[in-house]
């Protein structure tokens, strides 16, 4: 249940290092004197002033919530973000713009031939007007503009997520982020199992045939070009009973967790009953702490939601007219006759909505058969003719495959090298402007922005901890004033300066784990339940957190990253054991007859 | 008199209230003999309390030496006189000074406490418990153990305090006026334990104001403004 947020490799090495960490912290503890243990525990869990420094770890607690909580819902986006421009593009894209570049066949072979590189398939792009007639009466017409986009839809499907993001032909039972989070190759086995073979993604099937227009070119299209946003009502799981109940259930909860832990630190406990007693209580706070977690989600309950979606005005089968304009080899307009550009007209059916969740592919793309969609480009090749020479079809671009993303940067560098190598042997291509880049590159713009988002919102809330920190040496400096009297007892009873200093330290070590612990656990719980408690927020306060029909996400995205989770805890762990050092310094540094003098 | 097992030579104690200097021992020069109960009587402010605490080794004198068992204990590095206050020294102060978070039983233990690391700790528990309760017994304390120190009467407190200080059977024992805060009854009483532990052997050092409950040392030495006069 946790899978999909919580990467667990990552959890692995950081239980592997968190293990290390506690058995170095456990043997440090299990050599120094006990009166540190005893007395630093007495400091923090006895009597009704122990409450005092167990609050003082709500700070921290506080600051690892947010830090996880939220680096989580930032991170998820970008991962997320990363998904769907990467789905929709492939790992290198080799980009010969309008012009096109011709002999594309004979550079992909040369391209699949690098060391690296898994496939590589031409792609035709061209800018078009998309008119359709909305199936719904007084509607006037659509006009928008689109990008023409050629593939071949076999070799298209291999490269990204095409097939994943298709509303129609789809595998059904299976939620749109499972099934954009699947293994590409998967996804495309179960896809012709359900009787979709990708070859045939673009092709018209004989049901959706009209009007016996059996020459028609098949043509799937973005939902934002054939659809319009309206409001519908969408179910939604949400907490049984959301507002008061749970309200009461926390708060009820959450009191008698208090009242035991009280109860517990209230007692003096001395002796082995006492800490029995100890043992138990916090035992049943951890229980009565584990049950209410545990009962939010026994009840979920489906709940319905106004949302904003895009609606297809369209039937698949629909017709679709499509204008272009041509450009030839030279870079000039095709002209017509009398001397004005030509434009060429195409109807074209519908056969698919694509749907990825990268807004300018949603409300742009246009996917056509590769060899249409040249000659909607004014692309395709002619044979000798008379006078005139054969003219060398062209494509716009060329999408490449590696077989690990990560050389992607490499196959870059040794795809420009083969385009050079290229033009030696067929000159004739022309000294084209290629860009050669990764996906990465070219989608900087966007990836970057969401990056530096995540980054900044990281360090602005990781900066709540200096004020944090501040917290913890006052409690440390005032509580080593306090006891000062113990400071000067232990040291006359021979205890060494560092080690009564330490103590300090262990007292702030302690607060903090309490706080990492507290926060953690809090922010994990939270994560998980994401969903259900937007949905309460939502209605409790009517807004909405996360309109989802901005990211065309069925979930809040998130994605908890081990090492992150680690950091933060040592990080608290480290800063507030240094905090401490106010107290542990001041307990070190005094005389201790300074304090035992008087009474 | 036996061989001394405490030597204080030329101890001087100053005190600096900015630029002004407050000497209050003027050089104070005395032996303790092994076995020895001895007495220093002076006025309240005289210099008692520092005088003790220096040859307690909780404090360091401006000029002098302690001689511990003949060495030099301020010439020696500070864990040596850590661990000599931890073994060899017990002190009951003016003010009992109990640590209140703890229970009578564990202030009684905080000398082995102090000494054992956790993992020794449970090898040793109950040796170190047993020694305790017999000690606290002695001083009639057994059935107070379990008690935190503010649910104490002040002879209680004191005689807690006097257990702590004996728990890890010290070779010296100092006491600043032990009597200080009680009645005459629970003083007089507090005394004959004192006297009971020094007829067993204990080297006592004990300051007072009190004439009267000073005649029980055998020997009595009077501080005045920071200065011993020795009386016939
Ligand atoms: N830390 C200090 N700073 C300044 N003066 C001090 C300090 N400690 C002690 N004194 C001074 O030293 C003098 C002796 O103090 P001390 O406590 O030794 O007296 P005492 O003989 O024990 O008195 P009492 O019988 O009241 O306990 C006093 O005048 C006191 O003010
Ligand atoms: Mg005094």
């Amino acid at each position: 249940m946790w899978d999909g947020w919580l990467d667990i490799p990552g959890v692995m090495a950081a239980l592997a290092g968190g293990v290390l960490v506690a058995a170095g912290l456990a043997a440090l503890i299990l050599v120094t004197p006990i009166y540190k243990h005893i007395v630093c525990l007495r400091y923090l869990f006895a009597g009704w002033k122990a409450v005092v420094p167990l609050i003082s770890a709500l700070p921290a607690a506080l600051g690892v919530f947010l830090l996880i909580l939220v680096f989580a819902i930032m991170d998820g986006f970008v991962r997320e973000t990363r998904e769907m421009t990467r789905g929709t593009l492939a790992d290198v894209i080799v980009d010969a713009h309008l012009e096109g570049m011709p002999y594309y066949d004979e550079f992909i072979q040369r391209i699949t031939r690098i060391e690296g590189v898994e496939a590589a398939t031409p792609i035709i792009q061209t800018y078009a007007i998309v008119r359709v007639k909305p199936r719904v009466e007084a509607v006037k017409p659509l006009v928008r503009p689109c990008l023409i986009i050629g593939v071949r839809p076999e070799q298209k499907a291999e490269m990204g997520r095409f097939a994943q993001f298709l509303v129609r032909q789809t595998v059904a039972g299976l939620k749109a982020q499972e099934k954009t989070r699947m293994d590409t190759a998967r996804y495309l086995e179960h896809l012709r199992a359900a009787g979709y073979p990708p070859e045939a993604l673009l092709d018209v099937p004989a049901d959706l045939r009209r009007d016996g227009a059996a020459s028609r070119a098949g043509a799937i299209a973005g939902l934002g070009i054939i659809g319009t946003p309206l409001p519908v009502l969408v179910t939604e799981s949400a907490l049984e009973g959301a507002g008061a109940r749970v309200l009461l259930g926390v708060l009820t909860g959450g009191a008698v967790v208090v009242l035991l832990l009280v109860w517990q630190a209230s007692r003096r406990y001395h002796g082995r009953r006492g800490w029995r007693r100890a043992a138990l209580a916090w035992l049943l706070a951890a229980g009565a702490l584990a049950t209410e977690a545990a009962l939010i989600p026994v009840y979920p309950v489906r709940e319905e939601r106004r949302q904003v979606i895009d609606v297809p005005l369209l039937d698949y089968g629909d017709d679709i007219l499509v204008s272009t304009i041509p450009v030839r080899p030279s870079g000039a307009l095709e002209k017509e006759v009398g001397g004005l550009p030509k434009v060429s007209e195409r109807l074209l059916v519908l056969v698919d909505a694509f749907r990825s969740g990268y807004w300018e592919a949603d409300s742009t793309h246009l996917y056509v058969d590769f060899a249409t969609a040249q000659q909607m480009a004014g692309m395709e090749g002619r044979p000798a003719e008379g006078d005139q020479a054969a003219v060398p079809a062209r494509a716009s671009q060329v999408h490449v495959k590696v077989h690990d993303p990560a050389q992607a940067a490499a196959a870059v560098e040794k795809i420009k090298e083969a385009w050079r190598e290229f033009l030696h042997e067929r000159p004739e291509a022309g000294l084209l402007q290629l860009s050669i880049n990764t996906w990465e590159t070219q989608q900087r713009m966007i990836l970057k922005v969401v990056e530096i988002e995540r980054n900044i919102t990281a360090l602005m809330l990781g900066l709540m901890f200096l004020g944090f920190g501040v917290v913890i040496a006052l409690i440390s400096y005032v509580m080593a004033y306090i006891k000062g009297r113990d400071v000067g007892i232990l040291k006359a009873l021979g205890a060494r300066d560092a080690g009564v200093g330490s103590l300090f330290l262990g007292y702030g070590f302690i607060i903090g784990l309490l706080g990492t612990a507290l926060g953690m656990a809090g922010a994990l719980v939270m994560i998980h339940y994401l969903d259900p408690i937007e949905i309460w927020v939502n209605r409790m306060l009517d807004v909405d957190v996360f309109p989802r029909e901005m990211y065309y996400f069925e979930h809040i995205p998130r994605h908890v990253s081990a090492p992150w989770c680690v950091g933060v805890g040592v990080a608290v762990l480290a800063f507030s054991t240094l905090a401490s050092m106010a107290g542990g310094l001041l307990a070190a540094l005094r005389q201790p007859v300074e304090s035992l003098r008087y009474e | 008199m036996s061989e001394p097992i405490l030597q204080a030579r030329g101890l001087v104690k100053d005190y600096w209230m900015g630029a002004a200097r407050l000497r209050v021992l003027h050089g104070v020069g005395l032996d303790v003999g092994r076995g020895e109960f001895l007495c220093i009587l002076g006025p309240s402010g005289s210099g008692k309390s520092t005088l003790l605490h220096l040859m307690g080794l909780l404090d360091r004198p401006t000029e002098g030496q302690v001689l511990f068992e003949g060495e030099d204990a301020f010439a020696r590095p500070k864990r040596w006189r850590d661990r000599l206050r931890n073994e060899a020294i017990g002190f009951v102060f003016q003010f009992y000074h109990l640590m209140p978070d703890l229970s009578v039983l564990e202030n009684t233990l905080l000398p082995a406490m102090i000494r054992t690391p956790l993992v020794r700790w449970p090898l040793v528990r109950g040796r170190e418990r047993r020694r305790a309760e017999e000690v606290l017994g002695d001083l009639g304390l057994r059935d107070r153990k379990g008690h935190l120190p503010t649910e104490l009467s002040g002879g209680e407190r004191q005689r807690a305090a006097i257990a702590r200080a004996l728990v890890h059977r010290p070779r010296v024992l100092f006491a600043d006026e032990p009597t200080g805060n009680l009645d005459t009854a629970t003083g007089g009483e507090i005394m004959r334990v004192l006297a009971r532990l020094n007829r067993k052997g204990l080297t006592v050092v004990m300051v007072t104001h009190d004439e009267r409950l000073a005649r029980q040392a055998h020997r009595l030495l009077h501080l005045v403004d920071g200065r011993l006069l020795q009386r016939p």
